[in-house]
C-alpha cells in the first residue's frame, strides 16, 4: 500500500471524529433553521427562509444584536487595556511577583457560576460590600441598584472583564518574557523614555499575540452566554442585557422554536466568520505595509 | 494469553457486571422544586422510610431551581428518559398533558380520598375528569405590610387600587427627617416569572382576561391598559432599581426595612422574617397581611396560588412504584412532616390534615394565624388561580401559556411602560403583535 494511503487511513478516524463532532452539528443547525421545529418534540414543517425573514423584521433580534455588540466591544477593549497593563507590571521585578502572578490568574480559573454569585452578592443593593464602601466613601448618598436597568450592563461588563482579563495577561506576559533585552538597551541608548520604549519596542513585539487574543476574545465575547445568563437568574433587569446568545437561547428553550433559534445561531456564526475574515485581511495588509 | 482465555475472561467480566444489574433496585426518580434545606431533609426522610417498607424500590430525589426545571423536563422527554415524577407549573402540566406525555394520578387521588382533597386543588391539571397533576401543597400570594408603620399613619386596608396607591404613598417615608426616603411604600419583583404572576393577578382583579376563546390576545383591551397604568403608578413608590429585584430580594427589602409593603409576598416570608428580621420585629404585629385590592373594572381580588402539581410521565419506567410512593407521601404523618417544614406556605391539600390538631397546633401556624386565614379566604372564595390562569378553563383550553410565560413578552410590555415611559397603549400594541406572532407560529391562532 502506498505510504500516502497508509497516512490517510491512519488519520481517517480522527478526521471522521472531528467531522462528526463539529461539521455535523453545524450543518444540522443550518438544516433545521429552514424548519418551523419544536425544540423537543418531533414536530417540524419546512418553511424555507421564513425564519430568516422573521429575524430581519424582528426588533427584538436587532436590539439583542446591539446589546451584544456593546457588551462584546466594551469588554474586549477593557480586557486588552487591563490585561496588557497587568502583564507589563508583572513583567517587572519586585518582591512577591510570583505570588501576584498566581493571584492574577485566579478570576479565570474560578467557575463562572461561582464568580457571578460572588459578584451579585458584592453588588447587592441591600447588603453588598461595594455599596457599603462607596456609600462610606461619600461617593453616593443611597445604594446603587447594580442589577437595575441603569447599571446591569455596567455590572455585567465589570464581572466579565474581571473574569477574563487574566487570559490577556497570560498571553501578553508570555510574549513579553521573550522580547530580547537588547532591543530595550538599544532604545535606551537612543534616548527613548519609558513611554517611547513601550510604543516603539514593546507594542510592535506584542502585535502578533494581540492579534490572536483579540480574535479569540472577540469570538468568545460575542457568543458569551453563561455570564449574562447567570447575572439575571433570581433577579436582574434581564431585558437590558438580553444579548444575541441569550435571545437565541430564549427562542430555543422558552419559546421552544428550535428552527428560529438555529437561524439566529447561523446568523451569529456567519457574522463572526465574516468579521474574522475581514480581520485577517486587514492584518495581512498591515503586515505587508 | 490465548484467544479462548481472553473470551472466557471477557465473558466472566460481562456476567460479573451484569449480575448485580439483574438484582438492581427499581429506581424512581423524583424532581421537585422545594429547595429549602429542612424541606429537602423531610422529603428525603420520607423517601428513606418508603424504601424501608418497600424493599427493591429506590427513590432518588433531586431539588431543582425553578429556572432549570422546564428545560430539564423537556430535554428528558426529548431523550425518552423522563423522571417518574416531577413538579411543574400547573400550565406546564396542561401543556404536557395536551401532548399526551402524562399519565393520570387517579389512583393516588383514590387512595387519599377524593372528598378529602380541596376542590381548588382538584381543578389543577384536571382534564376530562382525570387528575393529571396532583398539587404537592398550595399557598396563595399575599399583600404583606408593615403594620406598625401603617397603624402609626392611620392607614386602612386598601379595597381598590387607588387605595393601595394612597397607602404606598403614605408609607414612603423619610424616617430620619433628613428628607431622604429610607422606607419605600412597596417592593415589587422585576424578574420574568413574578411579573407574569403579577400580571395574571392584576388582570383577574380587574375583571379582564389575557386571551379570548379563539386564542386572540386581549392585550389592547381597556382592562389591560388600566393594569399597566396602575403598574406605572405603583412603581413610583418602589425602591429605585426595583426592576433588578428577584423574589428573594423583595423579601430582603421587606424584612431589611427598605420597603413597607410587599405586593407579591407568600407564606414562606413568615419563616424569612423570623430568621432575618430584628427579633423584636419578627412577628405578625409588625408584619401583617391585607386582602388584595380590586381594580377599577373588577369586582373581586385575584391572587396567584403557588401549587405545583406532581406529574407522572408516560415514558417513565417505574410508574407503579411512583404511584405507591405518592400514596405514601400523602399519608397524614408523612405529609405533615413535609408541610410543617414551611407551614405558612405549604398548605396541605387534604382536608383531614388541614383540620387535624397536629397541623393546627404547629407553633408557626399559631404565630402567623392571620396569614393563614387570608390565604384560606382566597381559596374558599375561589379567588386564587395558578400563574397566568384567569379562568379555570384556561388550564385545558390554553396549553400555550407556558410559552407565553417563557417568552418574556409580558415582562417586556411592563418594562416598556414603567421604565421606558411608553404610553400603555403603545406597549400593549407591541405585546399584542408579538403574542399574535407567537401563537400563529405555534398554530393556535389562525389568520
Amino acid at each position: 500500500m502506498p505510504e500516502a494511503a497508509v497516512g490517510i487511513l491512519l488519520i481517517l478516524p480522527a478526521i471522521l471524529l472531528l467531522l462528526s463532532l463539529t461539521l455535523y452539528p453545524v450543518l444540522y443547525g443550518v438544516w433545521i433553521s429552514f424548519f418551523n421545529k419544536h425544540s423537543f418534540f418531533p414536530q417540524q414543517t419546512f418553511i424555507g427562509f421564513d425564519n430568516y425573514i422573521f429575524l430581519l423584521r424582528d426588533p427584538e433580534f436587532w436590539a439583542s444584536v446591539w446589546r451584544g455588540t456593546v457588551y462584546a466591544l466594551s469588554t474586549i477593549v477593557l480586557q486588552i487595556v487591563l490585561g496588557v497593563a497587568a502583564a507589563l507590571l508583572l513583567n517587572e521585578f519586585f518582591p512577591g511577583r510570583n505570588i501576584l502572578r498566581g493571584i492574577v490568574i485566579f478570576p479565570y480559573v474560578v467557575p463562572t457560576v461561582v464568580a457571578v454569585i460572588v459578584w451579585k452578592w458584592l453588588l447587592n443593593s441591600q447588603f453588598g460590600l461595594v455599596n457599603y464602601l462607596i456609600e462610606k466613601a461619600g461617593l453616593v448618598d443611597r445604594p446603587i441598584s447594580f442589577m437595575g436597568k441603569d447599571w446591569i450592563m455596567v455590572s455585567l461588563i465589570i464581572v466579565s472583564v474581571w473574569q477574563f482579563f487574566p487570559f490577556v495577561v497570560i498571553g501578553v506576559l508570555a510574549r513579553l518574557q521573550t522580547i530580547p533585552e537588547e532591543l530595550y538597551d538599544a532604545a535606551k541608548i537612543d534616548g527613548g523614555n519609558a513611554w517611547q520604549r513601550f510604543v516603539y519596542v514593546t507594542l510592535p513585539q506584542l502585535k502578533g499575540v494581540l492579534f490572536v487574543i483579540v480574535l479569540l476574545r472577540s469570538i468568545w465575547m460575542f457568543t458569551k452566554f453563561d455570564t449574562p445568563w447567570l447575572m439575571i437568574q433570581g433577579g436582574g433587569a434581564e431585558t437590558y442585557i438580553r444579548t444575541l446568545p441569550i435571545y437565541t437561547y430564549m427562542r430555543t428553550f422558552a419559546y421552544y422554536e428550535a428552527g428560529l433559534g438555529s437561524a439566529m445561531a447561523v446568523v451569529m456564526f456567519l457574522a463572526l466568520a465574516g468579521a474574522a475574515v475581514l480581520y485577517f485581511r486587514i492584518w495581512r495588509r498591515e503586515e505587508n505595509l | 494469553m490465548h484467544m479462548s482465555r481472553m473470551v472466557a475472561l471477557a465473558a466472566a467480566l460481562t456476567v460479573g457486571i451484569a449480575a448485580p444489574a439483574v438484582a438492581q433496585d427499581k429506581l424512581v426518580r423524583v424532581w421537585h422544586t422545594e429547595t429549602e434545606p429542612q424541606t429537602i431533609k423531610a422529603f428525603n426522610d420520607i423517601a428513606r422510610r418508603f424504601e424501608a417498607k418497600n424493599p427493591g424500590i429506590r427513590i432518588e430525589a433531586e431539588g431543582l431551581a425553578w429556572t432549570d426545571l422546564e428545560g430539564k423536563i423537556m430535554a428528558s422527554l426529548a431523550a425518552g428518559s423522563p423522571p417518574e415524577l416531577s413538579h411543574g407549573q400547573p400550565i406546564t402540566c396542561t401543556s404536557l398533558q395536551s401532548k399526551g406525555l402524562l399519565n393520570a394520578l387517579d389512583e393516588v387521588v383514590k387512595a387519599i380520598g377524593e372528598d378529602n382533597i380541596w376542590e381548588q386543588v382538584k381543578r389543577v391539571c384536571n382534564v376530562g375528569g382525570k387528575q393529571f397533576g396532583l398539587v404537592h401543597a398550595a399557598g396563595t400570594s399575599l399583600l404583606i405590610y408593615r403594620k406598625d408603620i401603617a397603624d402609626k399613619a392611620g392607614l386602612k386596608p386598601p379595597k381598590t387600587w387607588n387605595d393601595l396607591l394612597a397607602n404606598a404613598k403614605a408609607l414612603t417615608q423619610s424616617t430620619k427627617g433628613d428628607g431622604k426616603i429610607d422606607i419605600y411604600g412597596i417592593t415589587l419583583p422585576g424578574d420574568n416569572l413574578f411579573i407574569n404572576i403579577l400580571m395574571g393577578e392584576l388582570i383577574k382583579s380587574n375583571g379582564g382576561a389575557l386571551f379570548d376563546n379563539n386564542n386572540k390576545p386581549l392585550f389592547t383591551d381597556q382592562k389591560m391598559i388600566e393594569v399597566l397604568e396602575f403598574w406605572r403608578e405603583l412603581v413610583k413608590y418602589a425602591p429605585p432599581g426595583w426592576e433588578g429585584d428577584g423574589y428573594l430580594q423583595t423579601f430582603q427589602n421587606l424584612y431589611g426595612q427598605k420597603a413597607a409593603m410587599m405586593f407579591q409576598g407568600y407564606g414562606r416570608g413568615a419563616g424569612l422574617i423570623e430568621k432575618f428580621a430584628p427579633k423584636e420585629m419578627a412577628n405578625d404585629k409588625t408584619f401583617d397581611v391585607w386582602s388584595k385590592p380590586v381594580g377599577p373594572s373588577g369586582k373581586a381580588p385575584g391572587v396567584q396560588v403557588d401549587e405545583e402539581p406532581w406529574m407522572l410521565f408516560k415514558d417513565a419506567k417505574h410508574q407503579k412504584e411512583a404511584i405507591e410512593f405518592l400514596k405514601f407521601f400523602y399519608q397524614d404523618d408523612n405529609y405533615l412532616e413535609y408541610v410543617s417544614t414551611v407551614p405558612i406556605h405549604l398548605f396541605p391539600i387534604t382536608k383531614s390534615l388541614r383540620a387535624s390538631p397536629k397541623y393546627q397546633n404547629l407553633e408557626m401556624i399559631q404565630r402567623w394565624k392571620g396569614w393563614i386565614e387570608v390565604q384560606q379566604g382566597y381559596l374558599d372564595k375561589d379567588q386564587g388561580k395558578p400563574t397566568l390562569v384567569v379562568d379555570w378553563s384556561d388550564m385545558t383550553e390554553k396549553p400555550y401559556l407556558l410559552e407565553v410565560l417563557g417568552s418574556g413578552i409580558v415582562r417586556d410590555m411592563v418594562m416598556d411602560v414603567v421604565l421606558e415611559k411608553w404610553e400603555p397603549k403603545r406597549a400593549a400594541e407591541k405585546a399584542q403583535r408579538r403574542l399574535e406572532d407567537l401563537l400563529r407560529n405555534k398554530g393556535y391562532l389562525k389568520g
